[in-house]
C-alpha cells in the first residue's frame, strides 16, 4: 500500500520531483562528463604510448649517433631499453605537402602500430609505412606510390602499411601550429635499410651518422639519466624527458586541462544539486506533515515511515543518476570520439570511454547523502508525539528585522515589504534563487569569457603580430647564415633562427629575428604589440612566472650540445606562442651567439626555388588549423551556455514553484481582498527580479574569479590574459535576466487558477 | 432598498458525471444596514452562497444585483474590482499575511480600495490601536480576527460577509467579535452577513435566513433581536 503512495505522492510532487531529478542528472552528468573526458585521454592515450613504446627520453645531436653511441647509452643502469632514431621533414614529390621522415632502428621504442597492411619490416627496401590519418586527408590507400624528395635525394616506394605512432600523436610541422593539418602534414616511417639505400655513400661520410637522435625507455628521473647520459657519451648533450614532448606534454595538457575543468564546473552543478534536494526535500515533507502524522497516529513505526520518506530522495538520486550516468558519457563521447572534436587533435586508435574509479565512489556518496537529507528532512517532521506530528507544519514566526527601523523601509510599498520578509522568512529558498542565478551567470561569463579570451589572443597573436603573408622554411643545417639573410633580403622580408636552449635541465627555444620589415610582431603581457629592444632577451611570461624572473633581471642558459653559458639581462616579459626566450640579432652577435637563420617571413607573391628552402607555410594555413581549434572550444562554449540556461530554468523554476506553493494562501487572501491576478503576479515576478538582480552582481564577480582560475590552471598551456567584451556582458546578463524572468513569467500565471475558496478554508 | 437580491441562482458543481447543486434556485432580497445570519448545517449550501455574493465565485444560472449592478457576469478583473470595493471578507481562519505588521495588513487595501478609511482608525475602531506593530503571530486569535474585521472595514465596503467568525475562538473571545460586528452595523450602518451554524447568533440578527439542501428554508426578520451581553452563550 505505502509502494502505491510513493508512486502517486511523486506524481503529486511532480514539478519538484523532475526539477531535483535534473539538477543531479545535470549535476552527476557534468561531474562525470569532465572525469570522462580527462580519463579515457589518459587512459586510451596511455594505451598508444606503451603499444609503440613512447620514449621517455631523447639525447639530441648535431653530428649523429653512431651504433657505439647507442651501445653506450643501453649501457646505462636503469635503461630499459634505446634506439637511434631519426625524424626529418622531406617534401611530397609533386605535391607541396610535407612529411615527418623517419626511422627508429628498434621499433620497441618510438616504433608504430599498424592499422591496416603488412607489418612492420626493418629489411623492407622500398615500404613507407605512412600516417592513416594523413593517408585518410589525401586520398592514399595501401599499395599506392609514394615519391619523397630531400634535397637532391629521392626515396621512392609503396604505401606497405597506414600506421599510428605515438611520437606524432599530436602531429605539428613545429610551434606556431596549435592544430595538426593532416592534409598537408603527416609523418611516415621507412626501414633503416631503405634509409641506407636511399642515402649516397659519399654524402653518409660527408655528414656522419643520420640518427640524430637516440630515444631511451628508462623509468630514471631526468636529473640523473642526464648525469649518466653525459658521462656515458662523454660530452654534455641536449636531452629531452617525455614531457618536453609536444606528443606527450600537449595530451598531458589537455588531461590537465580536464581535470582542472572537472574540479571547478562539477562542484558548482553538484552544490547546487544538493543544495536544492535539501530545501525541495525540507519542503515536500513538511507539507506531507499531516500525513506523516497520520502515519504515526495510527501506529506505523517511525523506522518505516522514515524508510518510506528517505525512499523519495533515493529514488530521486537513482534516477538522476542514471540520467547523470547517460549525460556524462554523451557528454564524453562528444568530445572524445574518432570524429569528434579531440580527433582533429590527437591521432590515437582507440577512443573508449572511461570513469575514473573515484567518480564510482562520488556516485554512490552522492546518492548515500540525497537519501540521507531526505532522512533528515522526515526525521524533523517525526519529532514529539504522535499529535505533534499530526499539527501542520508552520514556519517560522515572524519577527522584526533591524532594517524595518530604518525610515527608508517604512516609506515602501506593501508589496516590497511583503517580498522583501518572504525572503528572510524562507532564507533557504531565497538562498537557493541566488546560487542558481550565480551559478547561471558564473557559467555564462565563464563560458563566453573564455570565448573572448582566446579570441583576444588569437587576434593578437595572428591578426597582429603575424604581418606576413608567408613563412619560408630554411634548411638551416646545410646553408650559411649569409645566405639565408641574402635570401631574406631577396624576398624583402624579416628572418629569424631558432636554437635549442636550456635553462638548468629544462629545454627552451631561443629565437633571435632582424626585424627590418615589420613582419614579425610580438606582445607584451597585456596584449599591447611592442619592437624588441637591442638591451637583452625577451622571456615568455611562462618562463618569468617558472623562474621568477622580471625585467631587469639576469638569465642564464646554454645552447645544447655546448659547453658554453651565457648570462643575459632580461629586457621585457613577452606573451607568447612559443615557450622560450627572444632576442634581436644585433644583441646575439653582442653577446656571442652563434645562429643560422632558419625561417623568413616575407609578404612576396612569388617564392623562387631555392635548394635552401625546405618549405613555405602560409599565414591562411595557420590561421586555418586555428579554425578548428576554435570550433572545439565553441562547441564547449555552446554546452556551457545550455547548461547554464538549463540550471537557471531548472532552479529557479523549481523553487517559484516552491515559493507559489508557500504562499499560496497569501495570494489567496489577496485575491479574496480584491487584488487582480495581474498585480499579484507582478509581486511574485518583482522577487524573482530582485534577486536576479543580487545574482547577477554576485555573479558577475563570481563568474571573473572563476576565469581568472581557469586561466590560472590553464597558464602552463596557454598564455592568456583575460578579457571580457561588452557582448558577453550584454548576453550574459540579459539571458540570465531573461531565464528569470520567464520563469517568473511561468509561475505568475499559476496564480489564476488559485481557488480562493478552498484555499481559505484550511487551517493556517 | 435591497442591496442585495438573488434572481433564481444556482450554483452546480460538476465532477466528472457525478453533479453537486450547491444552490438550487434561490431568490432573495437583503436591505441594506441590517446584521444578517445565515443559519444551516454543513453542506447547505450557507458558504456558496457568501462566496457567490462576495464574488469568490459566479453563479451557474441566475442573476445577483449588489447596488444594482449585476455581478453574476463580471469577468475576474471585474470580479477583482467588485472585491476591492464594495465587499469584506471576515473568515474563520482570519487569512491575515504572516510577514506584515497588524498596520501593513489593514494598510495593504489602500493598494485596491477605491475610497480606503484610514488604517489607524479601523485599528482604533477594533481596539487594537496598541498592538499596530506587531506581526500576527504574535497576537491571540481574537485579535488576529479583529485585525480581520479592521481589514474588511478599510476597504469602507458597503458589505462586510463574515464566514464562521468566530468558529475558531473562545466562546468570550467570540462575544468581543460579535459586539464589534454588531457595532459596524449600528453604528456604521454596514450590511454585515454571518455565516454560521451557531444558533445562539442568530437571535441577535436582524434577519435570520435558514438554508438546507441549496434551498432557503425560510427568511425571517425579527423585530427586537437581543444584544449580545442578552443572548445566553
Amino acid at each position: 500500500m505505502l509502494i502505491k503512495k510513493l508512486f502517486r505522492t511523486l506524481w503529486q510532487y511532480k514539478a519538484q520531483f523532475i526539477s531535483m531529478v535534473i539538477m543531479v542528472a545535470l549535476g552527476i552528468g557534468v561531474f562525470l562528463g569532465f572525469n570522462v573526458e580527462w580519463y579515457s585521454l589518459e587512459v586510451n592515450t596511455k594505451e598508444i604510448y606503451d603499444a609503440t613504446g613512447f620514449a621517455d627520453f631523447r639525447i639530441y645531436s648535431d653530428k649523429g649517433f653512431s651504433p657505439e653511441d647507442l651501445e653506450a647509452v643501453k649501457g646505462i643502469g636503469g635503461v630499459d631499453d634505446a634506439t637511434r632514431f631519426l625524424s626529418m621533414n622531406v617534401s611530397v614529390k609533386d605535391d607541396t605537402d610535407t612529411l615527418a621522415l623517419t626511422v627508429s632502428e628498434n621499433m620497441d621504442v618510438s616504433g608504430v602500430l599498424v592499422m591496416e597492411g603488412e607489418p612492420y619490416s626493418a629489411e623492407d627496401p622500398d615500404g613507407f609505412w605512412l600516417s592513416d590519418s594523413y593517408a585518410a586527408a589525401n586520398g592514399i590507400s595501401v599499395g599506392d606510390p609514394l615519391t619523397l624528395t630531400y634535397q637532391t635525394i629521392t626515396l621512392s616506394g609503396t604505401v606497405k602499411g597506414l600506421v599510428k605512432a605515438s611520437e606524432y600523436l599530436i602531429c605539428l610541422p613545429d610551434s606556431t601550429q596549435m592544430m595538426p593539418d593532416y592534409s598537408t602534414y603527416g609523418f611516415v616511417y621507412i626501414s633503416p635499410a631503405m634509409l641506407d639505400n636511399a642515402i649516397p655513400a659519399l654524402y653518409r661520410a660527408f655528414i656522419g651518422s643520420l640518427y640524430h637522435q637516440i630515444n631511451v625507455k628508462s623509468a630514471l628521473d631526468k636529473a640523473d639519466f642526464v648525469e649518466a647520459a653525459d658521462k656515458a657519451l662523454g660530452t654534455t648533450r641536449l636531452i629531452l624527458s617525455k614531457d618536453e614532448t609536444v606528443s606527450w606534454a600537449e595530451a598531458q595538457g589537455e588531461v590537465n586541462e580536464g581535470k582542472t575543468m572537472a574540479s571547478i564546473l562539477p562542484v558548482l552543478f553538484l552544490a547546487i544539486a544538493i543544495l536544492t534536494m535539501v530545501t525541495t526535500m525540507h519542503r515536500i515533507c513538511a507539507s506531507e506533515k499531516t500525513q506523516i502524522g497520520t502515519f504515526k497516529a495510527l501506529g506505523f513505526k517511525d523506522r518505516r515511515i522514515l524508510v518510506h520518506y528517505s525512499a523519495y530522495a533515493l529514488i530521486i538520486g537513482l534516477l538522476g543518476t542514471m540520467l547523470g550516468v547517460a549525460i556524462g558519457y554523451g557528454l564524453g563521447w562528444f568530445i572524445m570520439n574518432p570524429d569528434g572534436a579531440m580527433a582533429t587533435y590527437i591521432d590515437m586508435p582507440s577512443w573508449t570511454l572511461h570513469a575514473p574509479r573515484f567518480t564510482w565512489y562520488v556516485l554512490i556518496a552522492i546518492n548515500a547523502f540525497l537519501t540521507f537529507i531526505g532522512f533528515l528532512s522526515v526525521r524533523k517532521m517525526l519529532r514529539g508525539t504522535a499529535a505533534d506530528a499530526l499539527r501542520p507544519y508552520s514556519p517560522k514566526r515572524m519577527k522584526h528585522l533591524r532594517f524595518e527601523e530604518t525610515k527608508r523601509f517604512k516609506k515602501l510599498g506593501f508589496g516590497t515589504k511583503w517580498n522583501l520578509r518572504d525572503c528572510v522568512r524562507h532564507k533557504a529558498r531565497s538562498l537557493m534563487t541566488l546560487f542558481g542565478i550565480i551559478g547561471c551567470m558564473v557559467l555564462l561569463v565563464g563560458g563566453l569569457g573564455m570565448k573572448d579570451t582566446m579570441d583576444a589572443f588569437l587576434d593578437v597573436f595572428y591578426e597582429k603580430a603575424i604581418n606576413y603573408t608567408t613563412r619560408v622554411n630554411l634548411d638551416a643545417d646545410n646553408m650559411t647564415n649569409g645566405e639565408g639573410k641574402a635570401l631574406a633580403a631577396s624576398l624583402d622580408g624579416d628572418w629569424a633562427a631558432s636554437r635549442a636552449i636550456q635553462i638548468g635541465d629544462r629545454g627552451y627555444t631561443l629565437e633571435i629575428y632582424s626585424i627590418t620589415h615589420d613582419k614579425v610582431r610580438f606582445s607584451d603581457v597585456d596584449m599591447n604589440i611592442i619592437s624588441l629592444t637591442d638591451d637583452g632577451a625577451y622571456i615568455c611570461s611562462r618562463i618569468a612566472r617558472e623562474y621568477s624572473l622580471k625585467a631587469g633581471d639576469e638569465l642564464t642558459f646554454s645552447p645544447y650540445d655546448s659547453n658554453e653559458h651565457y648570462t643575459v639581462p632580461v629586457a621585457g616579459v613577452l606573451d607568447s606562442m612559443t615557450e622560450g626566450i627572444f632576442m634581436t640579432d644585433a644583441f646575439a652577435d653582442r653577446t656571442g651567439i652563434t645562429y643560422t637563420a632558419d625561417s623568413i617571413f616575407t609578404d612576396a607573391a612569388e617564392i623562387p626555388e631555392n635548394p635552401h628552402i625546405l618549405n613555405k607555410q602560409s599565414k591562411q594555413s595557420i590561421m586555418d588549423s586555428f579554425d578548428v581549434f576554435m570550433d572545439l572550444m565553441n562547441k564547449m562554449i555552446w554546452l556551457l551556455v545550455i547548461a547554464a540556461v538549463i540550471l537557471g530554468i531548472v532552479v529557479l523554476y523549481n523553487l517559484g514553484v516552491m515559493s507559489y506553493t508557500e504562499r499560496y494562501r497569501e495570494m489567496a487572501t489577496l485575491k479574496v481582498v480584491g487584488f487582480k491576478d495581474s498585480k499579484i503576479g507582478r509581486l511574485l515576478i518583482s522577487q524573482n527580479l530582485w534577486l536576479t538582480v543580487l545574482g547577477i552582481l554576485i555573479g558577475v564577480p563570481a563568474g571573473v574569479g572563476v576565469l581568472q582560475y581557469l586561466l590560472t590552471a590553464l597558464a602552463s598551456e596557454y598564455e592568456l590574459k583575460l578579457v571580457l567584451g561588452l557582448p558577453t556582458w550584454l548576453v550574459s546578463i540579459l539571458l540570465t535576466f531573461g531565464v528569470s524572468l520567464i520563469v517568473g513569467l511561468m509561475v505568475a500565471r499559476k496564480n489564476r487558477h488559485i481557488d480562493m475558496v478552498a484555499a481559505l478554508k484550511t487551517a493556517e | 432598498m435591497a442591496i442585495v437580491e438573488f434572481r433564481d441562482v444556482s450554483r452546480v458543481y460538476k465532477n466528472g458525471e457525478h453533479e453537486q447543486r450547491a444552490l438550487d434556485h434561490v431568490n432573495l432580497k437583503l436591505e441594506e444596514g441590517k446584521f444578517i445570519v445565515v443559519l444551516g448545517p454543513s453542506g447547505a449550501g450557507k458558504s456558496t452562497l457568501l462566496n457567490m455574493l462576495g464574488g469568490l465565485d459566479s453563479p451557474t444560472e441566475g442573476t445577483i444585483i449588489v447596488n444594482g449592478r449585476d455581478i453574476s457576469t463580471l469577468t475576474p478583473n471585474e470580479l477583482a474590482e467588485y472585491r476591492a470595493a464594495s465587499v469584506g471578507f471576515v473568515f474563520q481562519s482570519y487569512n491575515l499575511i504572516p510577514t506584515l505588521t497588524v498596520i501593513e495588513n489593514v494598510a495593504l487595501v489602500k493598494e485596491i480600495a477605491p475610497n480606503p478609511l484610514s488604517s489607524h482608525d479601523m485599528l482604533s475602531a477594533v481596539g487594537l490601536e496598541d498592538h499596530i506593530h506587531q506581526f500576527p503571530s504574535e497576537l491571540s486569535g481574537g485579535e488576529q480576527q479583529r485585525v480581520s474585521i479592521a481589514r474588511a472595514l478599510a476597504k469602507n465596503p458597503h458589505i462586510l460577509l463574515c464566514d464562521e467568525p468566530t468558529g475558531a475562538l473562545d466562546s468570550e473571545t467570540g462575544v468581543m467579535v460579535l459586539k464589534l460586528l454588531l457595532s459596524m452595523a449600528r453604528d456604521m450602518g454596514k450590511t454585515i452577513i454571518i455565516v454560521t451554524h451557531n444558533q445562539n447568533i442568530a437571535k441577535m440578527a436582524d434577519v435570520v435566513i435558514r438554508v438546507k439542501n441549496g434551498k432557503i428554508r425560510s427568511c425571517e426578520e425579527q423585530d427586537n433581536p437581543l444584544s449580545v451581553e442578552e443572548v445566553d452563550w
